[in-house]
């Protein structure tokens, strides 16, 4: 399918620069892109790949730069211009309206005209989204509002949205991030036969096996540059991270595994919450990390946040060091139990307040038993945390807002260490950081658990939790459908009881 | 026929069942059969008639405010505004105006309100409650600027038949309720700007990328109370035979309950125009049957707030189940 | 090191406060010149009693605004408060079974919006609007459109008395300008709803118990609200439905004027002190100007708008420069 050299590119973009305030996002770069090929742009977080995708889409106005439609020099200045070149866009964050039907998110903006001005012609409506909902295998009623749908079919909603502009160059975003194996498969089934249409599809993946597995050609950003274009047959996966990072990586955290686990510092046992956790058994011990497995929507984040209290519980028994344990996150941060959440910005941190604030939040009761907060005190804590965790701030008065995603997650982190916490439950601890702070995040961690703590991990890259946890427990439909000890745990077993149907 | 009869005889089934019915429902229900059985007179032809009379003011500011809340924002300037409109009506025609003339007027200050109102809201990115608390404390204070404090009396036949009228022995105030309320629902699910409302609660990003403007729309929705609130003074005028400068005071207070018992909700844009209907009916039945049971204006205020507890109590409920 | 640092820290906060003094200040200039009346010591103890009413009322908001929240029933917790503590006094003759009756229902009234907004999670301002009108609603009714009067002096005092040619209140603010700046500053109450107003969820996470503590800063507001009460019963001496009514939009006027953000986590009971002052300086030069009282409400919307206007760029530009 490597037609790439033979004809001529349908969009190419040259010497494309976007400067934000104190960042150059990007940097010259020059992107092709040819009929009926998959172009896979891969970078680390922060690389410009977004930025260029929304140059692409004309949601940024580039600095400088031109673009040329069939070799014709053409201005994309706003997503109308974008969508008149037939170039559409799949985010990562949905851009479905929860209130509105599958069919009114499909043709949002784009409406048939009714009779009257002003009005839908509803009925032509319904029609062509069911037509554009066969073809990509979909039953399901053009009314259902999309509230109703889960995250799946909201991706082949947003899929059959991007297919109804009789899009010529479809850009996406990691599109199967939210999606289960057989939903990939259909995804990738779809993507082939777009491709031998003529459509040219931008596909932005942090997975190298999808990578390689799907793309024509290979475009790698760095710092909001090019670094390198190269054909799959190129390149190894190490080769390709090794450009993406600029340096040679140690992509193995290398640690000592936990031969004699300790005391018992977690059970639990049949736990059932609000949000889908439907019968679940598992243990943590002083001096391990205990991985928590299984494909997005398995229910991990929803395990971690009822064993925390953040969601109802409605039935089962949480045992914290060996009493029973329950209540909202104040009783458990309380009894020794840190959370570490998924979502660094949402759940983790006050963005506005300095980097001190952040890192002594949760241990206030304990700094100041007597309830009288001294500024001084509470300084004197957080410089002791920056040191320790090797935190890059100038200052720990510097809002959190202002620092690096790696330094943020320290902080995260940093803040259960000036409380008693001797349970830790982490979730996604390596989201959004570069490959540095990763190895970095790691020691951290291991650091915990030779101290005596005991670690509950969730970790979408099968890769770290092989080689970081000592245990793995494995999640299927909210329940725990199998346990791999050290000398089982492999990405194919984890795989195989993630994704196992009687 | 089986399966229904089957269903029901399962508790969980029969839950399930109730459960779909919306909690405005119940409560325009329990207000109905309380009233009747507390006070002789509240199910009499007469008394209905005035009900529903009574609610036109009512539905036409809760059917625009629907559609603000949609859009995760408020408008609690309406009270204060509907009374400014009705006070300048109730001005130009004292001093010898056409009642054309007087509803342009009012529907002006109407729509200068409620633009002003959307383009803080939609350019400057201002909390709408915040927006509107202090166009509310500007109108109330026009309002009374506007009669130094005084009510603005008005003889006028043509005014006075606005309310008084009937069309076809149809009242003409429900008339004008009516084509208000089809209107509105045209508006939100037949057009785009409907279309676009829902957008703007549940993903104004989406609307943007798919190249609307969505300021534009944002602005039209708070406009278009505007107007409905003009509008509205018309009637209201038309009731008193007179401006007040504080005759509104806090009824968007009202209206707002009635959305809110109606089942919108101030996240996502999940609305429900019909709702707002139930909603209009329910706070006008309890105010109607506490006066007939002689309980006091500002009293009846306190119980509109009891309703909107009990409407979230039962929604929260249901959402739990 | 920790003077240092104490002295960076009261940098800082001059910093954030210093600008609107010197506002304040500004504006005093500027009535001086137009206005004979205005460089009076009776007109500038006029002035300070005047906020110090305000100030007591927004002191209480600002913890509540800090949340990220607000509360609009303060000016209708004051009328009933008001109206109790007055009947309660007519009725036993005791001022301090009043006082304590007064406060204790603007308590009662904020702990209703605490539970409402804490327990129901209802969006604050639509929780604590509704409790406007119920609380005007009660108030109306209990008065029945009659008029309470004659205090005991003793009473009146706390609102028009003087010690050492200062009037009263302005004592009272200065001792709760301490106590609410100690309360947020020094203890951890004050970080804990900091960090709720800045980011609700990452709190709750981090183990701070959001339902107390959201209570606690409702119920702070209305007892405060309760506490302004007695201060302007004291010194109006008679009590009707409608008093309190027009004091909401100001209070929301001082701690906005005063730097606290509408979007919570950021603000200080220093600052509405400030915020009070310039209010009530703006207010006492119309007066003295001999513009109409009516466009009081006008201007104190157009002042709030204003605020919140800087308030939003303020948060835009920073949001930006991430």
């Amino acid at each position: 399918m490597n037609t790439a050299s033979s004809t001529a590119p349908l969009l190419e973009l040259r010497g494309i620069s976007k400067q934000f305030p104190g960042v150059k996002a990007l940097d010259d770069v020059s992107f092709a892109v040819y009929p009926g090929e998959v172009h896979m742009l891969v970078g680390e977080n922060g690389a410009g790949k977004s930025s260029l995708m929304k140059v692409l889409c004309g949601a940024y106005t580039a600095d400088e730069g031109q673009f040329f439609y069939k070799g014709e020099k053409v201005v994309i200045g706003s997503p109308a211009d974008a969508r008149a070149f037939g170039i559409a866009v799949i985010f990562q964050e949905f851009s479905l309206v929860p209130y509105l039907s599958i069919a009114q998110n499909i043709f949002l903006g784009r409406e048939f005209p009714g009779r009257f001005p002003g009005t839908i012609d509803h009925t032509k409506m319904h029609r062509e989204a069911k037509k554009i909902l066969a073809l990509l295998g979909l039953d399901i009623p053009t009314r259902t509002l999309v509230h109703d749908l889960g995250v799946a079919q909201q991706q082949m909603v947003e899929i059959a949205k991007a297919l109804s502009q009789n899009a010529r160059i479809l850009v996406m975003d990691e599109p199967t991030a939210a999606l289960s194996d057989r939903e990939t498969e259909r995804l990738f089934a779809m993507i082939r036969q777009l491709q031998s249409d003529g459509v040219a599809i931008v596909y932005i993946s942090h997975r190298m096996a999808e990578v390689f597995a799907m793309g024509d050609r290979i475009t790698v950003l760095r710092d909001g540059k090019k670094v390198g274009s190269l054909l799959p047959g190129e390149a190894t996966p190490d080769e390709l991270v090794r450009l993406m990072v600029g340096r040679s990586v140690d992509r193995s955290y290398a640690r000592n595994f936990c031969k004699t686990a300790g005391e018992l510092l977690l059970e639990v046992k049949g736990l059932r919450s609000a949000m889908g956790v439907n019968g679940v058994d598992l243990t943590v011990r002083s001096g391990e990390i205990v991985g928590l497995s299984g494909l997005v929507g398995a229910g991990r984040t929803e395990v971690a946040r009822a064993i925390f209290g953040a969601d109802r519980v409605t039935g089962g028994e949480v045992l914290l060091y060996s009493k029973p344990h329950q209540g909202g996150p104040d009783k458990a941060v309380a009894a020794g139990m840190a959370l570490i959440p998924e979502s660094r910005k949402a759940e983790g941190l006050a963005l506005i307040r300095s980097v001190c604030d952040n890192l002594v939040l949760p241990g206030l009761p304990l700094a100041f038993p007597n309830r009288i907060y001294k500024a001084t005190k509470a300084r004197q804590i957080a410089n002791a945390l920056i040191e320790r965790l090797r935190i890059s701030t100038p200052s720990a008065l510097r809002p959190v807002r202002l620092l690096s995603g790696g330094n943020q997650q320290k902080v995260v982190i940093g803040k259960w260490l000036g409380s008693e916490s001797r349970l830790f439950i982490i979730d996604e601890p390596t989201r959004g950081i570069d490959v540095g702070a990763k190895a970095e995040i790691f020691a951290l961690i291991d650091q915990l658990v030779q101290q005596g703590a005991g670690v509950l991990m969730i970790s979408s890259e099968l890769s770290e939790i092989v080689q970081v946890c000592d245990r793995t427990y494995v999640m299927r439909d909210g329940r725990i459908a199998g346990h791999l000890s050290r000398e089982q745990l492999s990405e194919e077993n984890i795989l195989k009881l993630g994704v196992q149907h009687e | 026929m089986n399966d229904s009869t089957i269903a029901l005889n399962s508790p969980s089934a029969l839950w399930a069942g109730l459960s779909r019915v919306p909690g405005v429902a119940w409560i325009l229900g329990f207000l109905v059969i309380g009233f009747a059985f507390a006070t002789g007179d509240f199910l009499s032809g007469p008394n209905l008639l005035n009900i529903g009379l009574q609610s036109v003011i009512l539905l036409m500011l809760a059917l625009p405010m629907t559609l603000i809340i949609m859009t995760e924002g408020v408008d609690i300037s309406m009270g204060a505004l509907l009374t400014l409109a009705s006070v300048v009506l109730a001005w130009v025609l004292a001093h010898d105006g056409s009642l054309m003339l007087a509803l342009a007027a009012s529907l002006a200050i109407g729509l200068v309100f409620g633009l002003a109102n959307g383009m803080l809201v939609a350019w400057l990115k201002m909390p709408p409650f915040v927006v509107t608390l202090g166009t509310m404390g500007m109108a109330e204070g026009l309002a009374l600027l506007f009669t130094d404090g005084q009510s603005i009396v008005v003889a006028n036949d043509t005014l006075a038949a606005v309310y008084g009228g009937s069309l076809l022995g149809i009242p003409q105030t429900l008339l004008i309720g009516a084509i208000a309320y089809v209107f509105t629902h045209w508006l939100l699910y037949h057009t785009r700007f409907g279309t676009y409302i829902f957008a703007l609660g549940g993903n104004p990003d989406a609307l943007s990328l798919a190249g609307i403007r969505t300021n534009a729309y944002l602005i039209a929705v708070y406009a278009f109370g505007g107007l409905m609130t003009g509008l509205a003074a018309l009637i209201l005028t038309s009731r008193m035979s007179s401006g007040h400068p504080t005759a509104a005071i806090g009824m968007e207070f009202d209206a707002i309950a009635a959305v809110v018992v109606g089942g919108t909700s101030f996240e996502h844009g999940n609305g429900w125009l019909f709702g707002t209907l139930l909603g209009v009916l329910a706070v006008g039945a309890l105010r109607n049957g506490l006066n007939l049971l002689t309980v006091p204006s500002s009293v009846q205020v306190s119980c509109i707030g009891l309703l909107v507890i009990v409407a979230l109590l039962i929604d929260g409920f249901k959402g739990k189940k | 090191m920790k003077s240092t640092l104490r002295i960076a820290a009261l940098a800082a906060e001059l910093k954030t406060i210093g600008y609107r003094l010197a506002a304040a200040l500004a504006i005093c200039v500027v009535l001086t010149f137009l206005s004979d009346a205005f460089l009076t010591t009776n007109n500038l103890m006029n002035v300070l009693r005047q906020a110090s009413l305000l100030f007591l009322l927004a002191s209480g908001l600002t913890l509540v605004i800090l949340t990220a929240g607000l509360d609009l029933s303060v000016g209708a917790n004051i009328g009933l408060s008001a109206c109790i503590a007055a009947s309660i006094m007519k009725l036993t003759g005791s001022a301090l079974l009043g006082a304590a009756c007064g406060v204790g229902i603007g308590l009662t009234i904020g702990l209703a919006n605490g539970l409402l907004v804490a327990l129901m999670r209802m969006p604050p301002f639509i929780a604590t609007y509704g409790m406007l009108w119920v609380v005007h609603g009660i108030t109306y009714w209990f008065m029945a459109g009659t008029t309470l009067y004659g205090f005991p002096p003793a009473f009146r005092a706390l609102g028009s008395g003087y010690f050492l040619g200062v009037p009263i209140p302005v004592y009272l603010m200065f001792v709760f300008l301490t106590l609410g700046a100690f309360f947020s500053q020094r203890t951890t109450y004050g970080q804990e709803i900091y960090a709720i107003g800045a980011n609700r969820e990452a709190a709750r996470l981090s183990g701070v118990p959001i339902v107390k503590r959201l209570i606690l800063v409702y119920a702070v507001s209305g007892a405060m609200a309760g506490l302004a009460s007695l201060v302007f019963l004291a010194r109006m001496n008679s009590a009707e439905g409608d008093i309190g009514e027009a004091f909401t939009l100001p209070a929301i006027a001082a701690a906005l004027i005063g730097g606290t953000s509408l979007f919570g986590g950021i603000g200080t009971v220093s600052g509405t002190l400030v915020g009070a002052l310039i209010l009530t300086l703006v207010l006492n030069g119309m007066n003295l100007l001999t513009i109409d009282a009516s466009w009081q409400p006008l201007v104190t919307g157009v002042i709030v708008l204003l605020a919140v206007f800087f308030d939003t760029l303020t948060r835009r530009g920073e949001e930006a420069r991430k």
